[in-house]
């Protein structure tokens, strides 16, 4: 491979030097053959010859061109002819013809050569710019999949802050009754098991009142500590009383939709929010009034999952219900309550659903009527339910 | 053999509980060491005597599924009762697994635990008679000297009185004498017997 591209350079080498040979002697025989009708040298045949010669094949074979020119010009040209030599009147017509040579060699190959180095540079410009647009467009690509990623993320994030909401409610709710019933246990255990050994004790042969009396005081004892027990947890609850302020329900109506817009998006549900411009606000808790219409919003999705001949669409509306209350709705278009449901709806641990706690509900409704308010449902038949609350207005400072 | 009177440890960090549980136990008339800890049960000095354990799971310090596992460590084995508050299944499963005689939850009822405790106290005492009748026959088949061990085993291998003379490359005679001396120190009724004996020894070995 290598020889042969050697070879192939020397070829070209070779030919490119006869090419400047074989020029020259053209301009010999032309400047011979034109010598005999007009008596003067065309020595510009020569020039020809070694401008063509310095611009097709390069410095190298031009040189070669001058010299065999000079030497044909030195023979037949200048006195005396046929002669390796020049006499004084023909010695500045042969300085000049020599000259004039060189210097047109030489102009013409710089000239050449700068070509040549500016095309070159020119080719390398390209490749670079073909290389950087390429590195440009792999960036774009890389950057156009993060976005999307991020895009990904946000929206999982967004699906996870609704699941944290729903989890931070149940497991509280899971905890206190875990812990409760951990409390209460204990000391009901005891009171078990000393009332069996009492009775234990008397129903002997030989009843032993003095075990069965003891074990009958510590019966007792554990009651007692079971009774404390449940106080501590009733002070501890009224002590959770909710922090009660005004809440302008159109901004939580906004803010929990937000929450809820991807597991609504998720599962193809639009939410329409028609809320009341001129709404009165309510005196409650912003947290615990945004958990029950978070509650109301997510039960209306999760009913419309399964509903695939019409719009799945939940419609959260508020409006002024007299002059001292106001009134939120939201409706779905899901597979609606059975009549035979709906009296057990709001109790608690009453589910329909296989991995429901059966509280959402329940307390949805006692946090709205420690409001002050109510919470009720309607169904449309097979078209959905709407699921209702009124809240009194906060002493009459409006929004 | 007299069997020693039965023990029933009972031990819950709640005093109420120890003390009821206690009490229905005895009511019964089964004698009750009750222990406030793990940590107590284990300083403690313990009878030899069938026994039973009712222990609560959930104590601080060492719980009760710490301390079977390390009684199942220096192989101290006696029945427990688990006794819980919300027994979940893995706990359950991870008891069961290290051996636990039985698992009831709280609060539990009288007749129940009194049931568990008068199984596990009767699993108990067969086990240790199993376990004093394999030491009883370890002892004696210790005594063998190495020509009579050698002996026993080609005899409970099935071999003729010949066979093992050949065997051995010692007389039939000798062989009798030395097969009537391991009948005899294994206190032996039959070849049957002898062969029973040294089956129970080589399994409780692989255990």
């Amino acid at each position: 491979m290598q020889s042969t591209l050697a070879a192939r350079s020397t070829t070209r080498t070779v030919s490119r030097y006869a090419a400047a040979i074989g020029s020259a002697a053209i301009a010999l025989i032309l400047s011979l053959a034109l010598r005999v009708p007009f008596g003067n040298p065309f020595w510009f045949f020569f020039a020809i010859a070694v401008i063509l010669t310095t611009w097709f094949c390069g410095r190298g074979p031009g040189w070669v061109a001058v010299g065999f020119s000079t030497l044909a010009v030195l023979y037949f040209f200048v006195r005396p002819y046929h002669r390796w030599s020049v006499n004084l009147r023909d010695l500045p017509f042969f300085v000049t013809f020599v000259l004039c040579q060189v210097v047109a060699n030489w102009l013409i190959s710089w000239r050449r050569e700068t070509e040549d180095f500016l095309r070159r540079a020119r080719d390398e410009l390209e490749v670079r710019v073909g290389e950087r647009t390429a590195e440009l467009k792999s960036a774009n690509d890389a950057l156009v999949n993060r976005m999307e990623e991020q895009k990904r993320t946000e929206e999982d994030l967004q699906v996870s802050q609704a699941n944290l909401a729903r989890v931070a409610r149940i497991t509280t709710i899971g905890e206190l009754t875990a812990s409760i019933a951990h409390e209460v246990n204990q000391p009901l255990a005891a009171v078990v098991a000393n009332a069996d050994a009492c009775v234990a004790w008397l129903s002997r042969e030989n009843p032993d009142l003095g075990e069965a009396r003891a074990a009958a005081e510590r019966a007792a004892q554990g009651a007692a500590r079971a009774s404390e027990v449940i106080v501590r947890i009733r002070s501890m609850i009224d002590k959770a009383t909710p922090e009660k302020a005004l809440v302008r329900i159109n901004q939580i109506m906004e803010e929990t939709a937000a929450l809820a817009e991807g597991q609504a998006s998720r599962n193809n549900v639009s939410v329409i929010l028609a809320l009341a411009p001129d709404l009165m606000a309510v005196y409650g808790d912003s947290v615990q009034l945004q958990q029950v219409i978070l509650n109301l919003i997510m039960n209306g999705i999760e009913a419309m999952t399964s509903v695939t001949d019409r719009p799945r669409q939940l419609v959260v509306r508020t409006q002024m219900e007299g002059p001292a209350h106001i009134r939120v709705s939201v409706q779905d278009s899901g597979i609606g309550v059975k009549p035979d449901v709906m009296p057990r709806l709001f109790e608690p641990f009453f589910t329909t659903r296989s991995k429901g706690m059966g509280m959402g509900l329940a307390i949805s409704r006692s946090i709205i009527e420690a409001h002050g308010g109510r919470l009720w449902a309607e169904s449309n038949g097979s078209d959905g339910a709407v699921f209702q609350l009124t809240l009194p207005i906060g002493d009459g400072s409006t929004r | 053999m007299k069997e020693a009177e039965a023990i029933v440890y009972v031990i819950d960090d709640d005093r109420l509980v120890r003390e009821g549980l206690q009490g229905l136990i005895r009511s019964v008339g089964l004698r009750v060491e009750s222990f406030a800890s793990a940590q107590d049960f284990l300083t403690a000095k313990r009878t030899d005597a069938p026994a039973c354990m009712v222990l609560d799971v959930r104590m601080p310090g060492l719980s009760g599924l710490d301390l079977q596992v390390m009684l199942n460590d220096v192989d101290l084995q006696i029945p427990i009762i688990f006794i819980t508050g919300h027994g979940d299944i893995p706990m359950s499963v991870r008891a069961m697994k290290e051996g636990a005689h039985e698992f009831l939850t709280k609060p539990v009822r009288g007749q129940d635990l009194l049931d568990a405790v008068q199984k596990a106290i009767a699993s108990d005492r067969a086990q240790r008679k199993d376990r004093a009748e394999l030491s009883e026959i370890r002892a004696r088949f210790g005594s063998l000297t190495p020509r009579e061990k050698e002996v026993l085993d080609l005899v409970v291998a099935g071999l003729l009185n010949k066979q093992i003379a050949d065997e051995l490359g010692t007389s039939e005679l000798t062989v009798k004498t030395h097969r009537a001396h391991v009948m005899e120190k294994t206190h032996a009724d039959s070849l049957a017997h002898l062969v029973r004996m040294s089956e129970r020894l080589k399994t409780a070995v692989r255990k």
